[in-house]
């Protein structure tokens, strides 16, 4: 299987057993330098040649085989995706036996899919909400009760411990079901969906086992008490549920119910991902039209108008859903009023308006967030770091989930116990307020931001009254707050960073407000309401740690409900964005470069004109004849230098030293299906009753197409021929040696490509790019352009 | 005469017309009202002798003259209810003092609201609804606000205090009856005595409070005896423990550097191991970047 997984269409592996069969593969490479490379040579020889040449001409290049883990590196663990259709025979024959009303049916099936898509997503939102409120409610109503009971009577130590160990309780059971079930499930789940929707197959990241986990994983840790938000993870759970419910079918449970065959591959499932992923968003916001954004702006390489709409249906089921359970649950039947897991509430008051003169001071509080964003971000990638270098063992991630969470409860008691800010007791607003040490009839108010679960505490620091916390109150929880959120961001735990990032803004952006009345004591009555300048705070905190901008501006307008705060929100996401990114980039970029992902920018890098496909791609290719022994082909396959995933297929030239020229390109998986069906040339002779085989054949074995290894191919099958003509792709994208790398880049990333084969001016295969050879390339830090190195996973 | 009497009901037509839409119309109502001035049924026994209230009803003096006793009772309960809540604004005790005025003053609004006079004309009409102001029924609004933020309902049971209500206020006297014993010597002693009667009315207005059993009077007589319970005698609870809580705390915020040290000193650092691509040679190699640009 792993071989099977990992791609690496033309790398050679270091150290690894020379190929057998060499002689029978063609290599048609021929680079103009004029050196010959054979098979017979290439792992050994090729490296010794490469590291002499190396020495001679740049001593820096000889570099060591193994390094710590860092940012430039790009692992062999992630393939592409296959976005680009293979128009082989099959898919001819299929598309002429299909009849005007089927294509008519698959439409109506894409609306139906979207709308079950929302459905579920909304559904699973409203449980993780139901769930976690149940369970944070009951461990702070014993924690509570436990605190009353011994403020009086001494021995606050042991209410201390008891929330201690009820935290690292359920965060150790979170912890371990992600560290040890589904490490994917790790983290809030957008820098993978990203890199999904980017084009980068990440290993089981839309299985059933992934969504179950990350629910589990994220009720425990919300409830857990961590400074983590339950919103990030919607996002991959609506990815999940549509990648799950489109292919109509579970591998896990093997399950197939024989619906939305037709959607089983890749180029369909990322268009319904693309919707999952927005009906999460929505689902965790109350934001459709931001969801339908993000997913525009998150993964949009591949976008028409259709989808939009289907996108923006999936949203508005998937918030209406939860809207409607959510009133059921709330005893309110039919009350559509509770969009989102996180409701801002309204922002409608009187003394909530802002006007002209506050956009300059808006603005400079972007700036703050960009820079604490780029704190926050520099902060984690060091953390990220070391916890990918030491704390890689499972056990210790458990451990260290616990501690975090140990912590999180030891630093919030400390806060409250030593707090001397008490405020009267309005109308039961607070929940789970905590009198502790204050006169009777007043609550501890760092209790309300502490003792309470995040979603709760933004909302509080949005609109509460003024004077609600004092300048001391908030200054510290910012302070605690921030550290702890940023220690937390990249555990085992499955959790988001939208919340944490919200509730530090908030409080910074309440101290700004109430500062600011402060300084300018006049009574200009719009400077008495620090709600507003919480939001603000919020969005620019949120701003500079993800650095999203246009989806982020839509979330957080839908989410107050008043868009006359468009506006000053996209100022302040703008000024936080340029900001932070003169520092460092967004949160989820930094975590995807870590992770050694090759993700394909916009753009290609400025200045690397210079660059042409020669130079980028990757040569010599491994290629296969029109007709082909099936003992080269399994061979091929099987070898462990070569687990290439595309293999172009080449002119039967007259002898073996003539370089082949192109005539189709054909996948691993399709071969591995052809030699499981043992499509041979000399048993379709045999055999004629034989059913031909079909691109459904292909299709059930999408997408986890068996390893090489469980195929067995008997010797004398090895002499047989396969056909190959019928099955490949017969017009591959193909360049000429000197297109520039830019014009490469563009081709590949409009039109979601995997393998790019290079010609020259005789059609003859001179190398093949894929998304490593592209993604390798990046600005350093002052200006230059840099390569990345390719590491095993 | 004949005449004139049909002549004042066209107009009684049409200025009842332009009232019910709810707008005053002053075209109408000039010569109509001039007419009215000689009425002779006008200025007797009514209330008050400027309204022209026979103006909307000419024919049925009875039925006004029943809405403009209501209208008087109403005037009198309104007062009666108002000075009364003055009188027990501070401390409030409204709820307790006021109830049955309330009572009153409620009973006579249902009275207007209600009761149908002949000829399908309620004084609702004429007195609630006649004109853009609504007095009455603005004045009655008023009053009914005020006694619901109160809560008031929440403390009575059949027009009457509970008996939760009347045993809070029963243990209320008692507390303050002990603050007052021992307030003239040391407060230290009175934190002590006085205890066991305070914590048995809080822990009672925790209740309440849980049963929604609050009202205004109870609020603030508990506000007010907490005050003095914590602000000037002084008996709330200290921090006394901080030393545990301490060693605790630092315990825990010590375990992580010992995590994260013995990870740094005793974990095996994880290696990647890297690979070298197969590449093309040209002169234009990558590895010239470097140079390129030095």
């Amino acid at each position: 299987m792993a071989n099977n997984i990992a791609k690496k269409v033309s790398w050679s592996g270091e150290g690894t057993p020379l190929l057998n069969g060499a002689e029978e593969s063609r290599y048609s490479g021929q680079p103009s330098g004029g050196n010959m490379f054979h098979i017979g040579r290439m792992s050994t020889v090729d490296l010794e040649e490469e590291a002499i040449t190396a020495e001679e001409q740049d001593p820096v290049r000889h570099r060591p085989s193994e390094i710590p883990h860092n940012e430039n590196l790009l692992s062999l663990k992630y393939e592409s995706l296959d976005y680009d259709n293979s128009e082989n025979q099959l898919f001819l024959d299929e598309e002429r036996r299909m009849s005007h009303m089927s294509f008519r049916c698959l439409e109506i099936s894409r609306w139906f899919i979207c709308g079950l898509i929302g459905i579920l997503t909304g559904l699973i939102a409203c449980f993780i909400d139901v769930v976690v409120e149940k369970l944070a409610g009951l461990k702070y109503d014993v924690v509570k009760e436990n605190i009353e009971k011994f403020t009086e009577d001494g021995g606050l130590s042991v209410s201390l411990i008891l929330w201690v160990v009820l935290n690292s309780a359920f965060v150790m059971f979170g912890a371990i079901i992600v560290a040890f079930i589904e490490p994917i499930a790790a983290g809030s789940g957008i820098p993978q969906i990203k890199c999904y929707l980017n084009g980068v197959k990440v290993p089981r990241v839309v299985r059933l086992k992934t969504l179950l986990v990350k629910v589990c994983g994220v009720i425990c840790s919300v409830a857990g008490g961590l400074a983590v938000g339950k919103e990030g993870p919607m996002i991959h759970s609506g990815a999940v549920v549509a990648a799950g419910v489109s292919q109509g079918r579970s591998t896990s449970l093997k399950r197939d119910l024989k619906i939305f065959e037709y959607f089983r591959r890749d180029t369909e499932k990322r268009d319904f991902v693309s919707a999952g992923a927005a009906a999460g968003v929505s689902a965790a916001f109350g934001a459709p039209v931001g969801g339908v954004l993000f997913s525009l702006e998150e993964g949009a390489s591949f976008w028409n108008q259709m989808l939009t709409w289907r996108i923006f249906f999936a949203s508005m089921i998937s918030t209406f859903t939860l809207n409607f359970f959510m009133s059921c649950y709330k005893g309110k039947l039919g009350e559509l009023s509770n969009p989102g897991l996180i409701n801002f509430g309204g922002f409608t008051l009187e003394s909530v308006q802002y006007s002209i003169y506050e956009i300059p001071l808006f603005i400079i509080m972007g700036a703050i967030g960009g820079l604490l964003g780029a704190l926050f971000n520099v902060l984690n990638y060091w953390l990220t770091i070391f916890r990918i270098r030491y704390v890689h063992r499972r056990c210790l991630q458990v451990m260290e989930a616990m501690l975090v969470a140990a912590v999180s409860a030891t630093v919030s008691f400390t806060m409250i116990y030593f707090s001397t800010d008490c405020q009267p007791l309005k109308d039961s607003s607070q929940e789970y307020s905590l009198q502790l040490f204050c006169a009777d009839g007043e609550y501890n108010a760092m209790a309300t931001a502490f003792f309470n679960t995040p979603e709760k505490s933004v909302r509080s620091l949005f609109h509460s009254p003024p004077g609600t916390y004092n300048v001391q109150t908030l200054g510290l929880f910012t302070l605690t707050y921030f550290f702890l959120a940023c220690w937390t961001y990249g555990l085992a735990v499955s959790a988001g960073v939208f919340i944490p990032s919200l509730l530090i803004g908030a409080a910074w952006g309440r101290l700004f407000g109430i500062l600011l009345s402060l300084v300018f004591p006049s009574k200009i009555t719009i400077w008495t309401d620090p709600g507003k300048y919480a939001l603000m705070g919020a969005a620019a905190q949120l701003g500079g740690i993800v650095r999203m901008t246009l989806s982020l501006t839509v979330i957080l307008v839908e989410a107050t409900g008043n868009v006359t705060y468009g506006l000053p929100i996209m100022l302040v996401l703008m000024t936080a964005k340029i900001v932070g990114d003169y520092f460092i980039e967004g949160l989820y970029d930094v975590h995807i470069k870590l992770q050694s992902v090759p993700f394909l920018h916009w753009e290609a890098p400025a200045t690397s004109h210079w660059l042409t496909a020669r130079e980028v791609m990757s040569s010599p290719v491994t290629c296969f004849r029109r007709v082909e022994k099936v003992g080269t082909i399994v061979d091929v396959l099987s070898a462990m230098s070569t687990n290439h995933n595309g293999f172009p297929v080449i002119m039967q030239a007259g002898t073996d030293d003539e370089p082949g020229k192109l005539c189709g390109l054909i996948l691993r998986s399709q071969l591995i299906v052809l030699l499981k069906h043992k499509v041979f040339v000399e048993r379709a002779h045999s055999q004629l009753g034989r059913r031909r085989l079909r691109l459904k054949d292909f299709r059930d074995a999408y997408p986890r197409f068996p390893p090489i290894q469980s195929i067995h191919v008997s010797q004398d099958e090895r002499e047989c021929m396969m056909d190959l003509t019928e099955f490949m792709n017969p017009t591959p994208y193909t360049v000429l040696q000197e297109t520039s790398l830019p014009r490469v880049f563009k081709l590949f990333r409009a039109l979601g490509l995997r393998h790019l084969v290079v010609i020259d001016e005789g059609n003859t295969v001179m190398g093949l790019v894929t998304r490593k050879d592209l993604a390798r390339y990046h600005l350093g830090k002052h200006g230059l352009l840099e390569e990345m190195d390719l590491a095993h996973p | 005469m004949g005449f004139f009497t049909s002549y004042s009901c066209v107009l009684f037509v049409f200025f009842c017309g332009n009232l019910m839409l709810g707008e005053i119309s002053v075209h109408a109502a000039e010569p109509s009202g001039d007419e009215d001035l000689k009425a002779p049924w006008l200025n007797e026994d009514s209330y008050f002798p400027s309204l022209r209230l026979s103006s909307s009803f000419p024919e049925d003096v009875e039925m006004i003259d029943h809405c403009l006793k209501l209208l008087h009772d109403f005037g009198q309960r309104y007062t009666s209810l108002s000075s009364c809540l003055v009188s027990n604004a501070r401390p409030v005790k409204m709820c307790q003092n006021c109830y049955s005025g309330y009572n009153n003053f409620l009973e006579m609004y249902t009275n207007i609201s209600t009761q149908m006079g002949s000829g399908n004309k309620s004084c609702e009409e004429l007195l609630l609804h006649a004109d853009r102001l609504m007095l009455l029924y603005n004045l009655y609004k008023g009053l009914n606000d005020i006694w619901e933020s109160a809560e008031c309902t929440s403390c009575l049971t059949n027009k009457s205090m509970s008996n939760t209500t009347l045993y809070f206020i029963d243990r209320h006297n008692q507390s303050l009856t002990c603050f007052e014993k021992y307030s003239q010597g040391n407060y230290s002693e009175l934190c002590v005595e006085c205890k066991t009667s305070y914590k048995v009315l809080n822990d009672l207005y925790s209740n309440m409070s849980k049963n929604k059993s609050l009202c205004i009077d109870v609020e603030d007589a508990m506000n007010s005896t907490r005050y003095s319970w914590s602000k000037v005698y002084n008996c709330s609870l200290t921090r006394e423990e901080n030393v545990p809580v301490i060693a605790v705390s630092s315990f825990m915020l010590f375990l992580p550097l010992i995590f994260y040290l013995s990870n740094y000193l005793h974990s095996e650092q994880k290696k990647r191991k890297l690979m070298h691509p197969k590449r093309a040679k040209s002169s234009h190699s990558l590895m010239n970047i470097q140079d390129k640009y030095s």
